[in-house]
């Protein structure tokens, strides 16, 4: 027997994502992500393909009756913009994922019943907590990474859209900043999974949270309708200029971080109107790093603290 | 002289105002099943989390297999193993799926060889490759007992072995405890509240009503005592007082 366990976070987080990869409800939203991802990249292929018929149709008519052709409006759009639906995706069902995610990777081991078996081995708490975070960080990574060869295999197989190279930086940004976003989630699931007495609640908390970010939270602050927060252009459109706008996006902005995912989204996709401007104090970067670094310790102090006498849920 | 393989010193643990367990102090020396006996709700398993370093006790410590169970819960955790009361893995992998995964964090080498070594050592073979989630209780107990002694530990810890097992199969569990002390050298804590159990299997005795440590001898100073086949229950009685209603008081 080796004396020290230097592999238990590598060993639990293998384990891990064995155990939530046979979760049916896993599965099912990581392929609707991985769905969603296509359905974005077919409506940038299919809108540029559109503007691209309409565009040469009347380059002919035009021609025959002598008439000057104006530029081909697709070159006037970033390329990159075309996969602006994504930023929803990765709001809505990529958050929703990584919440399940982070959940199951926590209460199957509590359902299980087998955390007394891991306690009592030679297994640090810490080590512990940090093979579950690395099994969340593979999985979502893992989501991510098919995102991110699907937008990849879209622009090679159009190549009238394809981007610069900075286009490229810009696209892969984009990728990290959705997985940094779904970790967030990902580990605010970790955190209520290992602290709830109950199953039901450690699954509402969450999805409460990412209820109350995406949907309410723009609509106290930005006076974004429900409807509109799914809209990715009109989910940045300015507040109306009054006091209590002025207060709230004050007050509850650096709390608003889907805006703030929304927002820098928006620049690197090469969307943002140039009439979008922050709405909180914190900006949109650092308060993502913020929200992530308060998440991970949540997540680490409440795996370092479970209780590893017994096995299943209270109630 | 022999070691002892647990040293408990004025163990304390407390669940907000309530004492849980009071000053528990005692040995177990190397090569000892010693039986922990007491009624339901006594303290057994609080101490035996305690001991597993599952739990932090309030105060007092212990020394498990030489290292305290405070200040170097790692060095306790190689040299123990733990059944708790009711085996419970990850129902959708199989047994050997199980056993390995808890091998790997034991630090095990050549998990394959030790996993069927351990099966062959139970008569479990023909479960390696079954999900556990269609065993019974019995066969349960098994690969919970499987599980524990993988990594071959100094002092093995069972919480209740024998609960919810038939005739057949708790002689089973017994025949292999004294199996794995006798053949294996390990010492076994066992926690029951079947005085039956501790006549049949231990070599020392520990008695704990209400968090308190009421008796504790070897079985053959019981024996000695009381001079008969009934002398666990007359121990029992002796120290642990009884209301009208039969539980204790």
């Amino acid at each position: 027997m080796s004396d020290v366990n230097l592999s238990s976070p590598g060993i639990v987080s293998g384990q891990s994502l064995r155990i939530i990869l046979r979760e049916r409800t896993v599965a099912l939203l990581a392929g609707l992500f991985v769905v969603l991802v296509l359905v974005s990249a077919y409506l940038g292929w299919s809108a540029t393909t559109t503007v691209n018929a309409i565009y040469n149709d009347a380059v002919v008519y035009l021609q025959a009756a002598a008439q000057p052709v104006p530029p081909n409006p697709v070159n006037d759009i970033s390329p990159l913009s075309l996969m602006r639906n994504m930023s929803i995706y990765v709001s809505l069902i990529g958050a929703l994922a990584a919440i399940v995610i982070g959940y199951q990777l926590i209460a199957t081991d509590r359902k299980s019943g087998i955390l007394p078996l891991i306690g009592s081995r030679p297994i640090d708490r810490f080590a512990f907590a940090l093979g579950k975070i690395v099994a969340l960080a593979k999985a979502n990574g893992g989501l991510m990474g098919v995102a991110a060869a699907i937008a990849v295999g879209s622009f090679l197989i159009l190549p009238s859209a394809s981007p610069d190279a900075m286009g490229w930086v810009r696209l892969m940004a984009f990728f990290a900043l959705s997985f940094l976003y779904m970790m967030l989630f990902g580990l605010l699931a970790m955190a209520a999974a290992a602290s709830s007495r109950s199953e039901s609640v450690g699954l509402l908390v969450p999805v409460t949270i990412w209820l109350t970010v995406t949907f309410i939270l723009p609509s106290l602050t930005a006076n974004i309708h429900p409807t509109a927060a799914i809209n990715p252009i009109s989910a940045l459109a300015l507040p109306p200029d009054t006091v209590f706008f002025r207060w709230t996006g004050w007050l509850l902005g650096p709390l608003s971080v889907a805006e703030s995912f929304k927002y820098l989204a928006a620049g690197l996709l090469d969307y943002l109107p140039a009439t979008a401007r922050v709405r909180s104090v914190v900006p949109p970067l650092p308060d993502l790093l913020l929200a992530l670094t308060g998440a991970g310790w949540l997540a680490a102090r409440g795996l370092a603290r479970m209780d590893m006498t017994r096995g299943d849920y209270d109630v | 002289m022999a070691t002892n393989a647990i040293d408990v010193q004025k163990l304390n643990q407390r669940f907000g105002t309530f004492r849980a367990i009071q000053d528990v102090s005692f040995v177990v020396p190397e090569g000892e099943i010693f039986g922990f006996l007491g009624h339901n709700g006594a303290g057994k398993t609080t101490t035996i989390h305690m001991l597993t370093t599952l739990a932090q006790p309030t105060s007092g410590t212990a020394l498990v297999a030489g290292h305290d169970i405070v200040s170097d819960p790692m060095g306790v955790r190689r040299e123990i193993g733990y059944v708790p009361e009711n085996v419970r893995l990850y129902d959708t992998l199989t047994t050997v799926e199980n056993l390995t995964f808890l091998a790997r964090l034991s630090g095990v080498q050549d998990i394959p060889d030790r996993v069927a070594e351990t099966l062959d050592f139970l008569s479990i073979r023909d479960l390696g490759d079954r999900r556990v989630g269609e065993f019974s209780k019995g066969m349960r107990q098994r690969v919970g007992l499987a599980q524990a002694i993988l990594h071959r530990p100094k002092v093995l810890f069972l919480d209740e072995p024998s609960s919810g097992l038939d005739p057949m199969g708790m002689k089973m569990l017994r025949d292999l405890i004294v199996r794995l002390n006798h053949e294996w050298g390990m010492t076994i804590f066992m926690n029951t509240h079947l005085i039956s159990e501790i006549a049949k299997t231990c070599t020392s005795i520990g008695v704990l009503s209400h968090g308190r440590l009421v008796y504790h001898d070897s079985i053959e100073a019981v024996t000695k005592r009381f001079g008969d086949d009934a002398a666990l229950e007359e121990l029992y009685l002796s120290v642990v007082p009884v209301q009208s209603n039969g539980e204790a008081a």
